[in-house]
């Protein structure tokens, strides 16, 4: 049985498969480090391991500017190593019956997700993390790390 | 660096700590307005300004310009780090010393693959103080080559 973890960064949802995410944590303290990408917030230490935190808000369109809610840090297995996603909630574990899987119109697609899940009332991108990973820091977004140190401290 | 017995002076460029060997330093100059001399620049080799040190000019750098490091603290405010180098001595602007400490209490740290490319260039290690990253600083990459050590 397929499972999605649900989370949201300032509005707009998104979804992992459950088998990628490792834990959820709440509030971890985030440093800095030099030339982060410019989707890399901060860094993370879990277990003596540091993991780049992306903020994923200007891949889903609702930009990078304001601060996430409520601090909370998913976890996630890539292939090309953990990364943790900034999130506003907490999440909820739903399988994938419960809702309906929808393809992205050809208009709406966005870099990273492959497809919606739709659930109750909301609409949640499902996010292909092994391209996002590699995609938010060694593609396109490490382009903004110019300006990134300075964004960052606003 | 960072063999047993060591000492490692920890700093601070805006909220990252950074290390360095206590051995290349020669001296920690904290009051600086009334010593530094911004005329006597040379931006093409990331020199910010010159200062006065045992009665000579030294050049000073910036690493926080090359880092793209958002620093809060005025040039005349700053902290002056005096190393050596096989040029003669130069200085380092940071915005605060925080503490020495022994290298063996740094956990050596991979940098994850994700961002092994941002950081090409610019450092290539990371260690752990009490959980807390901190960037290994590395002179050569600033001015001069290869570092002198006492």
């Amino acid at each position: 049985m397929n499972r999605f973890g649900l989370f949201r960064i300032r509005n707009a949802g998104f979804a992992i498969p459950l088998a990628q995410i490792l834990r959820i944590l709440e509030g971890a303290e985030e440093y800095q480090l030099p030339r982060l990408p410019g989707a890399v917030s901060a860094v993370l230490v879990d277990e003596g391991r540091l993991i780049p935190l992306i903020d994923l808000g200007g891949a889903l369109g609702v930009g990078t500017d304001c601060p996430i809610g409520c601090g909370y840090q998913v976890l996630v297995e890539s292939e090309h190593g953990v990364i943790a996603l900034a999130a506003d909630s907490s999440g909820r574990i739903v399988a994938e019956k419960k809702g309906q899987i929808l393809p992205l119109p050809p208009k709406e697609q966005v870099i990273g997700v492959v497809g919606r899940f739709s659930y109750l009332d909301d609409v949640y991108n499902i996010l292909n993390i092994d391209f996002l990973a590699i995609e938010m820091t060694q593609a396109y977004w490490q382009n903004q790390s110019d300006t990134g140190g300075a964004r960052r401290h606003q | 660096m960072a063999e047993a017995g060591q000492r490692v002076l920890v700093f601070r460029l805006g909220k990252i700590a950074f290390m360095l060997d206590l051995a290349q330093i020669v001296e920690i100059v904290e009051q600086t307005a009334d010593i530094l001399d911004p005329g006597r620049s040379d931006i093409s080799r990331g020199i910010v300004s010159a200062l006065q040190f045992r009665q000579t000019w030294v050049p000073v750098v910036d690493p926080a310009l090359k880092l793209d490091i958002f620093s809060p603290v005025a040039l005349k405010d700053k902290v002056a780090i005096i190393l050596r180098s096989s040029e003669g001595n130069w200085a380092l602007l940071v915005d605060g010393v925080s503490e020495l400490q022994l290298a063996e209490n740094f956990q050596p740290c991979e940098i994850p693959f994700l961002l092994q490319v941002s950081a090409s260039g610019f450092y290539s290690e990371v260690r752990l103080l009490k959980g807390k990253p901190v960037v290994v600083f590395e002179p050569e990459s600033y001015y001069g080559s290869a570092p002198v050590v006492a």
